[in-house]
């Protein structure tokens, strides 16, 4: 059993990339296609680490990890943030609510691989 | 793995394509409400989101094209750019265009040709129009939070080590940061000479708190990283933490900075960097002294952190205020959420197997009533009630409605209506009329050549509309709904009606109809229908070439559908399409003639009588039949299938309805509803008139699915033309 990994994001083909760039890797992956479904996914079960986008329909990323630190089994849970260079003050925002890595978008799987060993080894 | 990857490359077209018709779609609406945030929002994840998975597998041109898109989106977003016609009319033709470079994409090793580039140069200048020209502001942020360095004369250190000092963020481990991580990341980068723990900041025992962090660290490092990539290490934990970063061969008064600004005692840290071989003595003394000697006021990195988190905290309420707001509006539409994405041949599968399953549980329910034990027929009666909810479940599945083809048109007679100079207005109704994934797909090429139709030879230009005491815009209509097991799409325009002189004229110069005979209107109208049929004194570049109504009308009985016309001078014209609901199974009511059993499908029936003695014999020299004072014409369908055999003693007439017309169905026996599952017939068939299709009754004998509407059509025909024969001979 790798270390386990929630992927947010509401496009499917960058959570399957993204997935199959970490699971090679070693890591589990779980993925949540938005943040409201990204809460139901984390029912008490160990997760290492969570990526999650910032503009997602029915509840952007920054309500999410606020949701996340309000949770006892989760609230020191690292989270990376999907960015864009165009969106300084979303990283800010982010930040503020606790994810305090990120990624820019758009990245190549290696580049999120190199945020997500600088944080958690497989 | 590659194949993997090839199948997320495939999720991605898929998903771009929706996305861009979403955008479409919102774009369009924006056009009528400018000020809709959350259409706005919309408008703007979609770009976004094709943008960042695009980087994702490296499709450059998609990247640079989109973010120019997306960078005005967010502009608009923000209120920066006030929304009008020609950046509705940019983002569209970008919307156009980033379609052709996904396609592009999906027609694998094809490149992008001349006029595409050419026109991509043209929109980028139209949209840079609405660009912010200082875009500085990012990288301003950006050397900002670089960690200042102080180079202010001093000689240089000897070492060829990096050295590091980290002082964590109290916060660092509540943030979900393990500090020890970011060590062994940077071990990855080179060798660590030598790290010196730093507990000094550790408070006593009862006010310590588990969760916080009070650890440093002195670390020496060789490594052949530049500095930005070991800044990167602590990238993530830069946030309230003290990290400096010290290339080989800095100067000294570098390294002196270093002590002052670092919480611990001078004395302290430079016996660390001389004991770590950081500094020898004489370097530290020799900085230290020259340090107080220029007497600058120190301490300059500390409060910066604080300057940050107190910074943050006021965005913070801000933004949160604003945040609320929007998850509000975003909540009431969480519908994204409840979709599964299902391959279709995995549904057609799934079709299939349920299709044997219906076949496989007549078989019981037949040898249940065969054995005549009753528990068993009790068990097999509930097992086909479930199966039949299995089979409507199924059959569900494959239900789209059919609005999203409809609203495709939005653009459609936008972008046609200003070609040809007219202002059309499109009206869409009954959007949520469901039918099969597979007709919607094949229906989307018909509908478009007969609403381009409509829009260039229907509906008349401003200037005749308005002399014929008309409203100057003109309207199209879309309209859909359920008619007795069919799904029937209406093409409604209010223009001109179409010329019947004209058509039955040419229909006659290319012998299609005789000189002396004179059809009925409709039948006059539904000529155009026939190959290389063009009335249109024009041609353009829309319709009118004489090929397509005839493309249209092979589309829709490929479909096993029909298509008809009618048409009233001066109000218009109206095009139906009828389709089957489905195309794997259907309601049936088996009916025995002779020893074969027919299929007729169920939503067609109307009522079953009885052929009374007196109508049998009418029937000989008349073919309708008298229905509670209703002309109703009827099919023997015995005589028809040319089944041997004497009658049965008693005949019974199924009455079935199609398009508005009753006819009645002459068979031996009723035998009640079957669960059919279509089989088609095979091409040797195709030449059969009144039969559409095959099933596999309970027995595994097999059983023609009737043709309602050609039936109907036949008899009525006949019925017509006895009347007519009759009236000559009178």
């Amino acid at each position: 059993m790798g270390k386990a990994i929630l992927i947010v994001d509401d496009s499917a083909s960058v959570r399957q990339v993204v997935g199959i760039a970490l699971k090679g890797a070693g890591y589990d992956v779980i993925e949540g296609c938005d943040g409201k479904d990204a809460l139901t996914k984390l029912n008490g079960q160990k997760i290492h680490l969570i990526i999650s986008d910032v503009n997602m329909p029915n509840m952007d990323g920054i309500t999410f990890v606020k949701e996340v630190k309000k949770l006892a089994n989760y609230k020191f849970t690292p989270i990376i943030m999907l960015t864009t260079e165009s969106q300084e003050g979303k990283k800010q925002e982010g930040q503020a609510a606790g994810a305090k890595a990120w990624v820019v978008k758009p990245f190549q799987p290696a580049q999120m691989l190199t945020a997500v060993s600088k944080l958690i080894l497989p | 793995m590659s194949l993997d990857l090839d199948q997320a490359l495939q999720t991605y077209i898929a998903e771009a394509r929706e996305l861009l018709q979403d955008m479409e779609d919102s774009l369009l609406r924006l056009e009528s409400d400018p000020n809709d945030a959350d259409t706005i929002g919309a408008i703007f994840r979609a770009a976004h989101t094709i943008k960042g998975s695009a980087g994702l597998f490296g499709l450059d041109p998609i990247v640079s094209f989109t973010h120019i898109v997306e960078d005005v989106l967010d502009r608009v977003r923000d209120g920066d750019v006030v929304i009008e016609p020609n950046l509705i009319a940019v983002l569209l033709e970008s919307g156009d265009h980033m379609l052709h470079l996904v396609n592009v994409v999906a027609a694998q090793g094809e490149k992008l040709d001349a006029d595409a580039i050419k026109r991509e140069g043209g929109l980028r200048i139209r949209l840079q129009a609405y660009q912010d020209n200082s875009s500085e502001v990012s990288h301003a942020i950006q050397v900002e939070a670089e960690i200042p360095l102080q180079s202010s004369g001093g000689g240089l250190v000897e070492t060829d080590n990096w050295h590091i000092s980290l002082r964590f963020g109290q916060n660092v481990m509540r943030d979900g940061m393990d500090p020890l991580s970011f060590l062994r990341y940077l071990s990855t980068l080179g060798e660590i000479v030598s790290i010196t723990t730093m507990f000094d900041a550790l408070p006593i025992a009862d006010e310590m708190d588990a969760e916080s962090c009070y650890l440093g660290f002195e670390i020496d490092f060789k490594s052949e990283a530049d500095k930005a990539t070991i800044a990167g290490v602590f990238e993530f934990a830069r946030e309230g933490s003290l990290i400096h970063i010290l290339p080989p061969h800095s100067k000294l008064t570098e390294y002196v900075e270093l002590i002052r600004s670092l919480p611990e005692s001078e004395t302290r840290l430079g016996e660390i960097l001389v004991t770590t071989g950081a500094l020898t003595q004489q370097e530290l003394e020799a900085g230290l002294s020259e340090q107080q000697t220029s007497a600058r006021p120190d301490g300059s990195t500390t409060p910066l952190g604080e300057i940050l988190v107190e910074q943050r905290s006021v965005e913070h309420e801000v933004v949160q205020a604003a945040l609320d707001k929007q998850t509000q509006s975003k909540d009431s539409k969480s519908k994204e959420n409840r979709y599964i994405r299902v391959q279709a041949d995995k549904l057609d599968e799934l079709i299939n197997m349920v299709g044997e399953l219906v076949i496989a549980g007549a078989g019981v329910s037949l040898l249940a009533q065969r054995v005549s034990d009753n528990p068993l027929q009790e068990a097999a009666s509930v097992m086909s009630g479930l199966v039949e909810e299995i089979r409507d479940g199924a059959l569900r599945l494959r239900m789209v409605p059919i609005g999203e083809t409809f609203n495709r048109f939005q653009r459609v007679v936008r972008d046609v209506g200003r070609e040809l100079g007219k202002d059309i207005e499109l009206v869409i109704t009954g959007a949520d009329t469901e039918l099969d994934k597979t007709v919607v797909e094949k229906i989307g090429d018909p509908l478009m050549h007969l609403v381009r139709n409509a829009m260039d030879h229907g509906i008349e230009s401003a200037a005749i509309r308005q002399a014929t005491g008309k409203s100057v815009k003109g309207t199209l209509r879309l309209n859909a709904y359920h008619d007795s097991g069919s799904i029937v799409i209406e093409i409604v325009d209010d223009g001109g009606g179409l010329n019947r002189d004209r058509i039955l004229q040419k229909a006659r110069d290319r012998g299609l109809i005789a000189p002396n005979v004179t059809p009925p209107d409709q039948e006059i109208y539904n000529m155009i229908f026939e190959a290389g049929f063009s009335t249109a004194e024009a041609i353009t570049n829309l319709s009118g070439r004489g090929v397509g109504m005839d493309v249209v009308k092979r589309n829709i009985t490929a479909l096993r559908g029909t298509v008809s016309l009618d048409s009233a001078v001066g109000q218009g014209t109206t095009v139906s399409i009828r389709l089957p609901l489905t195309l794997a199974i259907i309601d049936g009511f088996l009916v025995g003639v002779g020893k074969s059993s027919y299929i007729v499908p169920l939503d067609m029936v109307h009522e079953c009588i009885e052929l009374t003695e007196n109508d049998r014999q009418a029937a000989s020299e008349r073919s309708y039949l008298n229905l509670r004072g209703e002309v109703l014409p009827f099919v023997m369908l015995r005589d028809h299938f040319e089944v041997e055999g004497s009658g049965a003693r008693r005949a019974n007439v199924v009455v079935v309805s199609c398009a508005g017309q009753k006819a009645g169905l002459v068979v031996d026996e009723l035998m009640g509803e079957f669960q059919t599952v279509i089989k088609p017939l095979g091409k040797i068939f195709s030449t059969l008139r009144g039969i559409s299709g095959s099933t596999i009754l309970g027995s595994g004998e097999v059983a023609l699915i009737l043709d309602v509407p050609s039936l109907v059509q036949q008899a009525v025909n006949r019925e017509s033309q006895h009347v007519s024969t009759r009236q000559v001979i009178h």
